[in-house]
Formats: structure tokens, sequence, C-alpha cells
């Protein structure tokens, strides 16, 4: 190669890549997002580790290989296993998940607190609510109301509560027909269910006289939604207290025989809580995933493909936060994404809220 | 190599690798945090905790109870079966054979579940007898119905022992005693089982194990009572603490290790004289089954009966939940019918990938085992030495961690074991936790027919000058072939329906059947688990049909 042309080359290729990279510098980030973009290229992949379910994660996966050539490897956990698996792969050092997403609210403010996490502030950060940016660390991603399913067939149409005082007042006034005709999540049992119930507890102060009237009807109390949901449609049991909201989407758009409600005094809303690792083998890869899943893109297909429920204003679709304020209002009642959360988990806390729990079974 | 080197090296490569798990487990018992935090200390505070908790008595009980059950209910009928399968002329035998393994493969979730919709309280059949006599007599959420399951299910393991030892008995003593007029019952009883005896031992000895390791089940059909069993008490125990503690967990662990260790005893205390079971002597005699003569159909009958509960009712829920849309009190099953399940799991990612995955470990991993447990049952055959009673230890301790414990010991070790850490992102690593976890079951299996050979037959290699090695080649591994036949099949089953002990070591590219039916059931996905249970259940039906046929004769 002559004198002259490698100058002229490697300036050539140093404005193609950048033109490259600007082109795909996403509206509104700031213009040295394109350094981070190819960082990530050359990272190629990024390991994510999740609770969503590889069917729903997959849409968001495809996308973001598309849009951006990086390869997503991810990996479907569940929410203990998510937890086990990473810490015991950070202290080892030999390399763990580039961006982890899970469910468990508080066992993931848990990790940020002891550490784990690498701080960082997402471009996108001015459109998601401020309930859900935890130290500019830990970001909810989803906006899933905790809904009330029933039987269609079974429950008559004057029973089907609308607030947890309907469902209080119904099975007062029903305990016979309801016995053993309810099911939730088993706080004993299932790290949502508690969070799910300590909330409840927070929120309304009649939530133990509901917990009570729980225990008179014999309530059945089970470890996974899946479970819950398929033994309220086959009618073994009418009502289910408590299930994401979105998986009864899904379901109820298979089967029709479930019937969802969000309560009109209160819905809480959970949301899945993603941070970047700082035991990263591919940081950069990461932030773009991180921030993929809270953009506008991302988002939208949160909310018209993987049915999870965005949490942006700006994005429309099914599940969407405007869907759920059109059905209960302002009487939506985030989970905050806080230091509380990991009170939570404070071992003396838990046992003293499941005796009262337990004691509150036996309908005292 | 010299034999004695050889017994050495398998003796300690089998040694670590089942205490280094086990060590782990106990080194963690003792700790007051994950022992690869900074900061923890040495600690007996989880074993106060863990003694102190009434859950932890209440779920010991029950489990004793639904192991004890299991067993009392799956050895008799496993020997039966095995003993007319293989010693009789009871007919449909070739078409039964493949369709008596079903409930090996069949995840435990699945099979419960499929109880739940065929004979729960809105069951298929429940509301059908509820329409006729009014009442459903029937609860399937108890210990009872637990236990009953658990035993029916579980009765195909003891097939498999019992009839691989018997289709290496010579039929000579069974025909001896037929001609002198004794009834096909008298011959089962006073001739043929006796002979089998250590087989049938160690089955049973190992599903009283796989009692204490019940999970799928007991979270299926416990969860609406609340019904706990060990396996279940350590989720409990997890979410009652708010994060996974590891020494609560391995607490569990350390006192089934201090109920098995008693057990294995007992064991080899009724099998001191193991050579008054030899049977495979120098002499070839022709087997021909024994006639049933008017027994036949019933025996039939009764094989069909235990079929029907254990297999088919279970099965039909599943097939039945795969191709509805809903189901249950007051639905039209003709108008919910739909096959939209099965067209969404072909869309599902890497569900193909799942499937191939798990027929690859199944079969090709699977074969790699047996090699090794033939070495590990080569290596302490006829070895009169202390030794072996430390290897029978060793052997048996490996699946006293319940799947959700043994799952994370595997991954520390290929966390913290710098040679090992390499393998963690491979199917070896996954293949490895396998082996080892379920290293009793294959061994045993093989050692047991190894068990059976005369020692006059390997003797007669070593006095014309052969080898130990030769003759181990050439004389015991040779007879000891039913045994490892049944060995793989076990062990094929086994590896395609776990997936606990490599939950951490599964990643994008390496799922298997059983951990993507778990994350779906997670999320409700009921009807597509359903499904890939009828699709699971096809294919590997399909496949034994086709193997057996083939040529992996079970029948000598």
């Amino acid at each position: 190669m002559s004198k002259l042309a490698l100058p002229f080359v490697s300036s050539l290729a140093l404005v193609m890549t950048a033109g490259l990279a600007a082109a795909q510098v996403p509206a509104g980030y700031p213009a040295d997002y394109a350094q981070t973009i190819d960082a990530a290229k050359k990272e190629g992949k990024v390991v994510v580790y999740g609770t969503t379910d590889a069917a729903a994660a997959n849409f968001l996966v495809k996308d973001f290989e598309a849009l951006y050539g990086i390869k997503v490897e991810y990996n479907d956990l569940n929410s203990t296993e998510l937890y086990n698996r990473f810490i015991a792969e950070a202290a080892a050092g030999q390399g763990t998940a580039d961006v982890t997403w899970s469910s468990a609210q508080d066992l993931q403010i848990k990790l940020v607190n002891d550490g784990y996490a690498s701080a960082y502030k997402t471009p996108e950060a001015a459109k998601i609510p401020s309930w859900a940016n935890y130290k500019d660390s830990a970001y909810g991603v989803t906006y899933e109301p905790v809904a009330i399913v029933y039987n269609k067939r079974l429950v008559p149409a004057d029973d089907v509560p609308k607030t947890h005082a309907d469902l209080l007042k119904l099975l007062q006034s029903k305990p016979d027909f309801y016995k053993g005709k309810v099911t939730a999540y088993d706080p004993e049992r299932s790290g949502v269910g508690y969070l799910f119930f300590t909330q409840d507890d927070m929120a309304w102060k009649q939530a133990w006289d509901l917990f009570k009237a729980f225990g008179k009807t014999e309530i059945k109390l089970y470890t996974s939604a899946g479970a819950m949901i398929e033994r309220t449609t086959s009618g073994e049991h009418l009502i289910g207290y408590g299930v994401f909201g979105s998986y009864a989407l899904s379901r109820s758009k298979k089967d029709p025989n479930i019937g969802i409600v969000l309560p009109k005094d209160y819905t809480l809303i959970a949301s899945r809580v993603a941070f970047l690792s700082n035991k990263a083998k591919n940081p950069n890869a990461g932030k773009l995933f991180l921030d993929y899943l809270l953009s506008k893109r991302g988002q939208t297909i949160i909310a018209n493909q993987a049915e999870l429920y965005s949490l942006r204003d700006d994005v429309e679709g099914e599940a969407t936060v405007a869907k759920v304020k059109e059905q209960v209002g302002d009487a939506i009642r985030p989970i905050q994404i806080n230091g509380d959360l990991a009170a939570n988990l404070d071992t003396v806390k838990r046992l003293k809220f499941l005796k009262q729990w337990q004691a509150a079974m036996k309908g005292q | 190599m010299p034999f004695a080197l050889f017994r050495a090296a398998v003796l300690a490569i089998m040694a670590s690798a089942v205490l280094a798990p086990i060590g782990l487990i106990v080194y963690q018992s003792f700790l007051d945090g994950p022992f690869f935090q900074p900061n923890v200390h040495f600690s007996l505070e989880a074993f106060q905790f863990v003694l102190e908790d009434d859950d932890f008595w209440e779920a010991l009980v029950t489990s004793i109870i639904v192991a004890g059950g299991m067993t009392a209910i799956a050895v008799p009928l496993g020997v039966v079966l095995a003993f007319l399968m293989a010693r009789t002329d009871v007919p449909g035998k070739s078409f039964l054979e493949p369709l008596i393994l079903v409930p090996i493969f069949m995840s435990a979730v699945v099979l419960a579940f499929g109880y739940v919709v065929a004979l729960g309280p809105v069951g298929i059949f429940s509301t059908l007898f509820k329409d006729v006599f009014g009442v459903v007599p029937w609860s399937i959420y108890s210990v009872t119905a637990i236990t009953i399951i658990a035993g029916l299910t579980h009765v195909p393991h003891v097939y498999l022992y019992t009839s691989a030892a018997l289709r290496n008995l010579g039929a000579d003593l069974e025909e001896a005693a037929r001609t002198t007029g004794a009834s096909p019952w008298r011959v089962a009883v006073s001739v043929s089982l006796p002979m089998v005896t250590p087989a049938v031992l160690y089955a049973a000895v190992l599903i009283f194990f796989l009692g204490f390791e019940l999970f799928g089940l007991p979270l299926v059909l416990g969860d609406p009572k609340g019904i706990l069993v060990l396996a279940t008490y350590l989720y409990k125990l997890t979410n009652k603490l708010g994060v996974p503690s590891y020494q609560l967990m391995a607490v569990v662990v350390v006192a089934i290790i201090l109920i098995a260790i008693p057990l294995v005893y007992l064991q080899r205390l009724l099998l001191a004289s193991s050579q008054k079971y030899v049977s495979v002597r120098g002499k070839a005699a022709k087997r021909s089954p024994l006639r049933l003569g008017g027994l036949r159909w019933p025996a039939f009958a009764l094989i069909v009966l235990w079929f029907v509960v254990s297999v088919g009712i279970p099965v039909f829920g599943i097939a039945l939940r795969s191709v509805v849309v809903t189901w249950g009190e007051g639905v039209k099953l003709a108008e919910v019918l739909t096959l939209a399940h099965y067209r969404d799991l072909v869309d599902y990612p890497n569900a193909i990938n799942a499937i191939v995955n798990t027929i690859l470990i199944g079969t090709v991993g699977g074969a790699i085992s047996v090699g090794c447990y033939t070495l590990v049952a080569l290596a302490m055959h006829r070895w009169r030495s202390g030794w072996t009673r430390v290897a029978d230890y060793l052997v048996m301790i490996p699946r006293s961690m319940p799947g959700l414990v043994a799952g994370l010991a595997m991954l520390w070790l290929f966390l913290f074991i710098k040679p090992l850490t390499p393998l963690r992102a491979t199917l070896v690593s996954v293949w490895v936790a396998y082996t080892v976890v379920w290293l009793a079951y294959g061994v045993r299996l093989v050692a047991g027919t190894m068990l059976q050979i005369g020692p006059e037959l390997e003797e007669a290699g070593r006095s014309v000058g052969a080898t130990r090695g030769r003759v181990a080649r050439d004389v015991t591994v040779p007879l000891a072939r039913t045994g490892m036949l049944a060995a793989w099949l076990l062990i094929f089953l086994i590896f395609v329906r776990e997936y606990s002990t490599g939950i951490y070591l599964l990643g994008p590219g390496t799922e298997v059947i059983g951990s993507l039916m778990v994350s779906l059931w997670g999320t409700g996905a009921i009807d597509l688990v359903s499904a890939l249970a009828v699709i699971n259940v096809l294919i590997i039906s399909v496949g034994l049909g086709l193997a057996l046929r083939l040529g992996v004769r079970l029948h000598g």
C-alpha cells in the first residue's frame, strides 16, 4: 500500500464506522452513545439471566439482535435459581450474567445493596416513572397489575368482586359456597406471595380481615401461578387472588373461561427489575440491552407481543399503563422499587408476619 | 495395568467424584453463610434452627411414611411384574414391555398433573363418577394418595432390577421345580425369587431413597393442603427466610445422609453371604417360559390393571389436556378441542433443540455412564477387602441430596474447583452431574447381575492363565450384559427426565425438555407443558419399542 493511500483508507474507515454508528444512536441519546455501541459490538454478545419465560422474552431477544447485531444469550431461570447462580458465579469470578432481570423485586434490590450492581444512569431515565428507578442502578421494566382471576362459567355474575372490599364481603356473605374455592399464592412458600400480601397489608387497613376470611373459607394456597390459574379455569377453584396480570392476560386470550378483575379500590403494580452486573464480561452490550428494554421500541414489544405490560406512558397497545388506568383510574399502587423492599427480606420481620398469617389462616 | 492398580484408581476417582459435592455440603452445614463469601464463620446455628423447626419434623415424618409406603407398594408389584414378563408366557409381552417403562421417564410434575386432570376434584373421571353416584369418594390431595401414586409409578424401577436378575438366572432350577409339580406361583415364590434377592433388596433400598427425594408429586398433589415432604420443605425454608439459606439446606442433606448410613448397613448385613445367590453356572440350558396355564389371562389382566392406573390414567389426563382449550366442571369437551398447543410448541424457542439434547444425553450420555458404572462394579467385584464396604456407602450417598441441593452442589464444584471450570458451559458438566447423582442406580444394577455369576467360571479363566483384566473382559462382562442393558435402559429413562441436578449448568443451546417444562409450568402455560409431555411420551415409547425389537434384547 502506498504512503498516500494509508491515511486515506483509514480515515475513510473511520468516517464509515462513525456514520454507521451515528445512524444507530437512538433519538434523544447523547452522541457519545456511539462509543458504547461500538464497544458493545466488539463484545459481540450479552448474557441475560431472566425469569421471564423464553417465549415471551424471545420477542425482545430477536428484535434486539436485529437492531444491533449483538447476540443475546438468554437464560430462563426461576427467581431463586437466578439468585443462587448469580451470587455463586460472581464469587467465583468466572463470569456471570451481564444483565439480570427478575420478578423477585426484593431479591434484586438486595443484590444491588450487597454491591453486585454497576450503577448506570440510562438515557431513558426521564421516560420512566421515578418509583421504577432505584439509585440509578436497578430499573423496573414492566407494569404488571396484580389481578384477581375468576371462573366465568361458575362464578355468578353478581358475585364477581370489583374491589378488595367486595371480595371480603363476598366471602363473609357466602362462606359455604366459596369454601375451598378460593386460591392464592402461599406467602410461606412463595416469595412473590409474601411480597404481594405484605403490600396489601400496607395498602389497605382491612387486609387482615380479608386474610382471616380466606382462612375461614379454607383458601387453597399454591406455589405457582400456573397451578392457580389452571385450577381456577377447571372449576376446582373459582377465584384466584393476587395473580400476575400478565399471565392472566395471555391465558385469557386462549381460554375464554378466565375472567380478570383489576380491583378498583387499589391495584398493586409489580415490575420485573433489571440491573447491570459489576462482574459483567460484556458491560457495554449489557448497557445496550438494559436501555433497549426501557426504550420505546422495547416497551412496545413488551406491551403488544410479550404481554408483560409496558411502564412507559408513551407506548400504545394492549398491555399498557393507559389500559390499566382505563380500568382502575388512579387507584394504581406500584410496588415502590426502593430500599424498603430489601427490608422485606429481614428474617425476623418475615417470621413475625408469617406467624400472624398462620393465625389468620385459622380464622383468628 | 495390574488389576490392583485399576481397582485403586477406580475407587479413588469414584471417591473424589462423590466426596467433593458431599464434602462441600457437609462443610456448608457448619457455616453461617454461603461458604464462598467473605466473613463466614463456623456455626451450629443451622442445625439448631432446623432441629427446632416444627415443619422439618413434620416433613421428615411425612417423607418416611411416603418412602416406606411406596417401597411397600412398588417392590412386591415390581417383582410380580418382572416375574410375569421375564419368566412366563403371559400374552402381549413385546407390546407391554416399552409401555411398562413409561412412568420412569415421565416428569413427576406432569404425571401428577395428569392425575389432577383425570381424578382431581373436577377431573374427567371424577365428574363422570359424580354424575352417576352423586359423590366423589376419593381425594388425590392426601399423603395416602401421594404414597399410592408414588408406589405405583416406581414399579418400573423394581421391575428393571428384578427382570435383569431373573433373565440372568439359569432356568434349570425353575424347570426342576415345575417337573415335580409345583405351580407357577410356587416356583416364583420358592425358587426364582429367593435367587434374585440381592437385586430386589437393592431395588427396595433405592426406592426408599427416591422416596426422600420425591419432589414433583408432592409439589402438585400436596400443594392444596400444604403437605410437606423433605424436598418441598427445602422450598419453604428458602422462602421463609427471604433469601436462600444454603447452610439450612445442607443440614437437611446431612439428616438424610444419617438416615442412609444405617440403611446401607442393613443391606450389607442381609447380603452378607452373597455366595448363595450364584445362579449363572457353567452349564448352558435352553430356557422356555413357564406355562401359566389357566392363570395366563388373569395375569395379563393384572398387568393391564396396573398399567391403566399408573400410566393410562395420568397419560390420558395429560393427552386430553393437550388438545383442549379448557376443562373441568361444566365444560363440554367436544366444544373445546384444539390442536393449537402443538402448533404453539413448534414456535417455542429451543423446543426442538431441547428434545434433541434430551435424547442425546439419554442415549449417548447414558451409555457412557453405564460404561463408568460397569468399571466401578468390576473393580469391586469379588474383592475381599474392607474397601468394598467404603464403596457401598460411597455409591449410595450422592442420592441423599435432593435435586435442588444436588444442582447447587454441582454448580459450586464446576465454579470453585479450578481444573473443572472450563467444562462448566458444556454438556459434559451436565453429564458428570447426572452420572454422579445416579451412581447407585446404575452400579447396583450391574453389580447385582455380576453377583449371580458362578466364581468357578472366572476361576476357570484364571486357571488357564488369563489375567484378571482378561477374565473381566471376556467372562464377567459378557455374562453380566443383561444387567448392563437394563442399566442403560434405566439410566436412559432417568436422564431423559432429569433436570434439577443440571439446572445451574444448563444454558442457551444446552436446554433439555425437563428444564423447558419447569419454566413453562411456572408461567402457567400448562397447555404447552401437556403438549410437550405427550410428544415426549410418544418419542420415547416409539424409540423404546424399536430398540427392544431391533436387538436391545432384555430377553437373554
